[in-house]
Formats: structure tokens, sequence, C-alpha cells
């Protein structure tokens, strides 16, 4: 049983999003506020928090950055209609296992609720094109040439998840196993969290203001 | 910080407390008190009007709120007589004091709510001064720059105030107006017409995307895709998910790889039968993938003319590829490169 904590500022998703997660997945607690959310996590300990990249008094990153010192083994998946990269790129570098937007189906909502329970990451198309293109420019510029910067195996497997394809599909195009393909993706998520490259950051900050 | 209250005091009270109030309050010698007003009086009378004024002004330890009230614009005016007589007294010609002290009125007056009349009173005390003192050539120099400064500092944060709240009702109005003409409306539109409510909202959706998140500029390569992809959904009633990463600016090559993307759209949206189409743009790539039905490629009858034309003819006549892998029951992907 993979235990849920559903974090949204809108009742009307929470309500829809409860009536489509699939069994073994059980919702242990609701948050609709920052403080609240801190709070209830805390609480419960979920496996899994199914975060809103926004809500009222603030934004879904605010609440990893306050739970996970403390919490270290709660997985965040961030949920958003949000088709913002810099929103979307700022929690996956608080720590979110992976971001899903919220015209996911329910069985595929809860099998990303499994795989982030079991430690894997999860790449929507959209967040695949998002890491593509902060990582794109400035690879002369880069301080730690290790973390910033994708090898080609990780762009080639970036690519695939944003033109649609699953890790099984991937693994199979490729000719390496799912494990592998998995592991690819774990190393991208973590370069995105720990890479010193300021691009990143001047990247989502130049799309504000287009 | 808060000005403390002064009251006049009834212990040691000389004439009527008021030295030995002020006194008390500011912690020093009644004596001490009573001779800055004594030296002031010197002044043209003007520590004697102070006095009465601050009898006026400042309450006894016995008055009412009503008898307060009624008291302070007496006191008000005798202690700016004071201040008039006190500043002549130190020197101060005529010509200096009263501008400056309708000026500063003025400025007073803008603070509470009559800016009319604050402005007013400012923009006469900086006249009369203009006026009185252009005989020196040093103060014709500077007495317009002077004027400009103090209008600017005066009007300045007001008008600032005043744009930046019209600007922020304007926005508001802004968007109450796109919500009511578009959401509302298609909202409306579903609860009558519940059939199409998957197509209704689907479009609603890209419009206030486009709106919010406009992203893409027009006249690229992504634009014409995100645009093809608009109208094979509004066709089709299918969802097609476009992710794009760079982009690339029109010109005959990308034109061509853009309509044979749309064809391919229209082929998936058409014969897969699924709900979803995915489509991701490169600068000199498109692919469309969907995981309906699939068919066989080679199985294609010859008089279709779509596969053939639209999409291989037309990416081989810019010098690109069109590469179609389908398996039937899993779906298909057109792999578009130039």
């Amino acid at each position: 049983m993979t235990r849920v904590v559903l974090v949204d500022d809108h009742d009307l998703f929470r309500a829809g999003v409860r009536a489509q997660l699939e069994e073994g997945i059980e919702i242990v607690g609701e948050a609709s506020s920052v403080a609240d959310a801190v709070q209830l996590i805390k609480q419960v300990d979920p496996d899994v928090v199914l975060l809103d990249v926004h809500l009222g008094d603030g934004s879904g990153d605010a609440v990893i950055v306050q739970v996970a010192p403390e919490r270290p083994g709660v997985k965040f998946l961030a949920l958003s209609v949000s088709d913002a990269p810099e929103d979307v790129i700022a929690v996956i570098r608080a720590g979110a296992r992976g971001y899903v937007t919220k015209a996911i189906s329910g069985a595929e909502l809860s099998d990303a609720v499994r795989r982030v329970a079991g430690g894997d990451a999860v790449f929507s198309p959209r967040l695949a094109g998002f890491v593509l293109d902060a990582f794109r420019s400035g690879e002369a510029t880069a301080v730690d040439a290790e973390l910033d910067a994708l090898t080609a195996r990780e762009r080639e497997v970036l690519q695939l998840i944003a033109r649609g394809y699953r890790y099984k599909e991937i693994a199979s195009r490729l000719h390496l196993s799912p494990r592998t393909v998995e592991s690819h993706v774990s190393a991208v998520l973590r370069k995105l969290q720990l890479s010193s490259r300021h691009e990143l950051t001047r990247w989502a900050a130049e799309r504000r203001l287009i | 910080m808060r000005i403390p209250q002064v009251e006049r005091s009834g212990d040691g009270a000389v004439v009527a407390g008021v030295c030995a109030g002020i006194a008390r309050t500011l912690g020093v010698d009644p004596t001490f008190v009573r001779l800055v007003f004594a030296l002031l009086a010197f002044a043209s009378g003007a520590g004697i009007v102070a006095y009465v004024g601050a009898w006026a002004l400042l309450p006894g330890p016995d008055d009412g709120e009503p008898a307060r009230r009624r008291r302070r614009i007496i006191g008000t005016v005798l202690l700016v007589w004071s201040a008039i007589l006190a500043l002549s007294g130190l020197g101060l010609s005529n010509s200096i004091v009263w501008p400056l002290l309708i000026a500063s009125a003025g400025a007073v007056l803008l603070r509470r709510e009559s800016r009319a009349a604050g402005i007013a009173l400012v923009v006469i005390g900086i006249v009369l001064f203009v006026s009185h003192n252009s005989a020196g050539s040093a103060t014709t120099l500077l007495a317009p720059g002077a004027v400009g400064v103090a209008l600017a500092v005066i009007v300045g944060p007001w008008a600032w105030r005043e744009a930046r709240d019209r600007a922020r009702a304007e926005e508001r109005a802004d968007l109450a107006a796109r919500v009511h003409d578009s959401v509302l409306q298609t909202l409306t539109l579903i609860q009558k017409d519940p059939a199409n409510a998957r197509r209704l909202a689907r479009r609603q959706e890209r419009e206030l995307r486009a709106w919010l998140y406009p992203t893409t500029a027009s006249g690229t390569l992504a634009d014409a895709v995100d645009a093809a992809a608009a109208e094979i959904e509004e066709l089709h009633g299918v969802r097609v998910d476009v992710v794009h990463t760079g982009d690339a600016a029109l010109d005959e090559r990308t034109e061509a790889l853009a309509l044979a993307a749309r064809e391919a759209m229209a082929n998936a949206a058409r014969h897969a039968g699924v709900e979803e189409v995915s489509v991701y743009v490169e600068p000199t790539a498109v692919y469309v993938r969907d995981r309906g039905r699939g068919f066989d490629p080679a199985a294609v009858a010859a008089d279709r003319r779509g596969l053939a034309e639209s999409i291989r003819g037309r990416m081989e006549r810019v010098a690109g590829t069109a590469h179609i892998s389908s398996v039937a029951g899993e779906g298909t992907e057109v792999e578009l490169q130039l």
C-alpha cells in the first residue's frame, strides 16, 4: 500500500485525483496551503506527496524545502497545469522526483506514484523538453563539467521521453535494460538538482520576461 | 515615533500652567521654558502670542473632548501667527516668511485629504516667493529650479500613485473582460452542450494558455506547429500535446516540415482511434506519435495521397526525410527530419 498526501489548493482538483487513483494507493491526508502541508506531511510521514506547483500562500518548492531535512524518506511528485518552465524547474531543483501535468490520466498518475514511491524518477514529455532546453547552451562555460552537461546517452533518453516514449520502449529501442534507462533518468534528475550552472536559473528568469 | 502628549499642568502654574506642562513633558526645569517664552516675546511679541496659542491648544488636566476640539483651531491660528512674528523678528523678510508659511500649510493639507486646496496653497506660496524675490539676479536664476523641485517633491509621489492605481484598475478590468468573454462563455456552452465538453474545454484551455504563457514567437517553426496542432484538435476533437525545445525561423524548409507534421497529426487523429497525439519539435525535426491501432505502411493503397505526397513528397522536395514506423496495436510514429 502506497500512502499519499495530496497538496493542492483546488478542492475540485483534489476530488478528481481522489476518484482516479487506483487500488493500492491510499490518500492519507490532504492540504491546500504550504503551512498546512508542511505540518501534515511531518505528522503522517507518507511515502509520496503529490504536490501542486502553485499554492495559495506560496509555491510547491517551499513545502519541499521545509519538509525534506526532517523527512528525507518522503518523495515528492510535482503536479501542475502550469506550463511555465521556471515553475517546474524550481520544484525539481528543490528535490521533487518528477513532474507530471494535470491532464495525465488516472492510470498514468497511479503508475507515476508507484514509480516515485519505488525510488524512480518520473519525467513527462514536457519536463523532458524543459530539461533539454535548460541544458542546451553554455557547455563551454561550465564550472563542473561532470554535473553541468548531459551525456550523449542521457540526451538521447530525454529526447525519446519528450517524443512520448515509455521507459520500456526506450529500452528496447536503444537496446538497454529498463533499469539502465531508469538510471540515466535519475542521473539527469540529480544533475538538474545539483548543477552549479547559473544558466539554469538565468534561463528560467529569461523565460518569465518573454 | 510618537509625539508625547503635552498637558497644561495644574501644579506649579504661574499663569495658566503652559510652561510647567511643557517642562514636565520634556523633563526640563520650568524656568528654562519660561525663559524661552520671555526671549521670544522680544521678537515682535511672538512669545506672548505663542503662550496664548499654547494655552488654547493644550488640554488642561480636566478638559473634556468637545472643549479640546473647539480650542484646537484658535490655538493653531495663534501659534502660526507667533511663528510669523518670530521669523520676522529673526530678520527674515516678509517675502520669504509668508510664501514659506503658505506653502507649508499647503503641504500639510496635501498629506490629509484635501488635495486640491493643498496644491493651490503650495502653488500660491511658490508664486508669491518668485514674484517677491525676482529682483536679485541670483534668485532669478534659482527660483524656477526651486519651484520645479518643490512641485516635483510634492506632486510627484501623488501623481505616481495615481498612475499606478489607474494601471492596476485597467489590468483588473482587462482580466475580468477576458474571463467573461472566454471562460464564462465556454462554461455556459458546456452546460448547454455537454456532448462537446471535451472539445470546448480543450479550445478554451489553449486560448487561455496562449494568453498566460506566450512562449513562442510568431513566425517560427514552433509557432507553426502549435497552430497546426490547434487546428487538428478543433477539427477532430483529439488532444494534441506539443513539446518543443529550441526553435527555428520559418523558411521554405521549416514551413514544409510544419505542413508535413500537420498532415501526420491529421492522420493520427483520423485513423489511430486515440484521444491523444504527442508531438515533439526540435529546430530541424518534428516527431508525431500516437498509441493507436497502427498499420502496415507497405500496405497503404498507392492512391492514398496523404502519406506519399503530403508527408514524404513534401519532405523530400526540401531535402529532408520522413520515416514512418508503425506496429499494429501499438501505435505509430512519424519522424520528420531536415
